[in-house]
């Protein structure tokens, strides 16, 4: 009887343990100069842990919310659209987001790429320089520290960054801006941009990202938009090649004026 | 009993535009298909493409008069799908029987968006995610 009850014991001390190891939440790793280390696989989700591959609640054969499988965005503020962007808005609202550059497999800023859970965010940091690889179009953004804008900047998606520590934050300030990329929620990009992205990883696992939204062409005042990273460990970037199968847009261009018109969409024959 | 397309509405109505166009990944479901058109059917696999940035699948699918009709299936890319337990020419392979249920194709023709693919062995796994992006027309809030 003593060595069952022993070995019961031994089982709740273990289970103890294991339970304390995984809800035990751990600092923020540093670098040798000091900085929080940033380096890592991270996904856009609230959950801790293993990959997070469905919305909470979610269940087979039921839609869920798209929005909690995808991305964690908290903002709770709508955007302050200008009333000619707000137009815009409405316009690719209507026409069911068919313009969307990505469908051309053209990279989409952050926050958008920061956002899309379903693909992983690679963090790679030295003291010189923050190095961010997106899985989703499988692009990348080299941030350099301390420094400031080129004065050749070419309007580009994605924008020119540059970084800067504020304690345990890395601040990265975004400008040049290619007019036409799709931001967020029906807001399109003008050479006017202006993103104040904020990385803080506030413990081992947890990474947060806010990032605030300046455009007078398009904004009539700032906004803000917050996500949480989640570290992955054992998660690895994989190839995303986008125009390796992708579909013509004009077949959706025919389905949005004629939705009977366009047959030929079955692929693959 | 649960209802795939009322609850789909549902999901739809609540998640609205604003944040859901913010997450479309490459290109809307509402650009190509109707959230308001569920299919649940069953074939067999004829073809499978692994590639980006949609997966597909083709399945022949007898109907009740005998004539066979090929239907494409979209679906996540090969990364999505390997790591949600998908393993290329293992989980599903040409020849293999397959239940799909999914969301229509605005042209009405036998496209799909597959949400949830049912193995021959009963085994359910996403192929895609749900609806809920380019979905309009509403307003912009």
């Amino acid at each position: 009887m003593m060595r069952i009850t022993c070995f019961m014991m031994s089982c709740v001390l273990a289970a103890s343990l294991a339970f304390a190891q995984t809800s035990t939440i751990q600092p923020a790793p540093k670098t040798a100069d000091g900085k929080p280390d940033l380096t890592g696989v991270y996904q856009a989700s609230p959950r801790r842990g293993g990959w997070d591959a469905e919305a909470p609640g979610d269940e087979p054969g039921v839609a869920a919310p798209r929005s909690a499988a995808n991305i964690n965005t908290t903002a709770s503020d709508p955007i302050p659209f200008t009333s000619e962007a707000r137009a815009l808005a409405q316009d690719i609202l209507n026409r069911r987001s068919i313009d969307d550059p990505t469908t051309r497999c053209i990279f989409a800023a952050s926050p958008r790429i920061t956002g899309v859970g379903l693909f992983p965010v690679q963090f790679v940091q030295t003291p010189t320089q923050v190095i961010i690889l997106y899985e989703y179009m499988w692009t990348h953004r080299v941030i350099p520290i301390a420094t400031k804008h080129p004065e050749d900047i070419s309007p580009s998606f994605m924008g020119d960054a540059v970084g800067h520590w504020e304690g345990n934050t890395f601040v990265a300030d975004v400008v040049g801006f290619k007019p036409g990329g799709w931001l967020t929620g029906g807001l399109v990009t003008s050479d006017a941009l202006h993103l104040t992205e904020r990385y803080t990883r506030v413990d081992r696992d947890q990474l947060n990202y806010e990032v605030t939204i300046e455009d007078p062409k398009m904004l009539t005042k700032p906004f803000t938009q917050r996500t949480t990273l989640m570290l992955r460990e054992g998660a690895r970037l994989r190839e995303y090649s986008c125009a390796e199968n992708n579909m013509d847009p004009s077949v959706y261009e025919k389905m949005l004026k004629d939705p009977t018109s366009s047959q030929s969409f079955i692929r693959g024959k | 009993m649960r209802n795939p397309a009322s609850r789909a509405a549902v999901a739809i109505a609540l998640t609205g535009w604003l944040s859901a166009a913010t997450l479309s990944a490459h290109h809307s479901f509402g650009v190509a298909f109707d959230a308001t058109k569920t299919v649940m059917l069953t074939g067999v696999i004829t073809k499978i493409a692994w590639t980006n940035p949609h997966t597909h699948v083709w399945v022949d699918v007898k109907d009740a008069n005998g004539h066979v009709v090929n239907w494409t299936l979209e679906g996540y890319p090969p990364n999505v799908l390997e790591r949600t337990g998908w393993k290329k020419d293992v989980t599903i392979k040409v020849g293999d029987t397959l239940t799909f249920f999914g969301w229509l194709a605005r042209d009405g023709s036998p496209f799909a968006h597959l949400r949830e693919a049912t193995l021959a062995d009963g085994k359910k796994l996403f192929f895609g995610p749900p609806a809920g992006t380019g979905e309009g027309p509403a307003t912009v809030r």
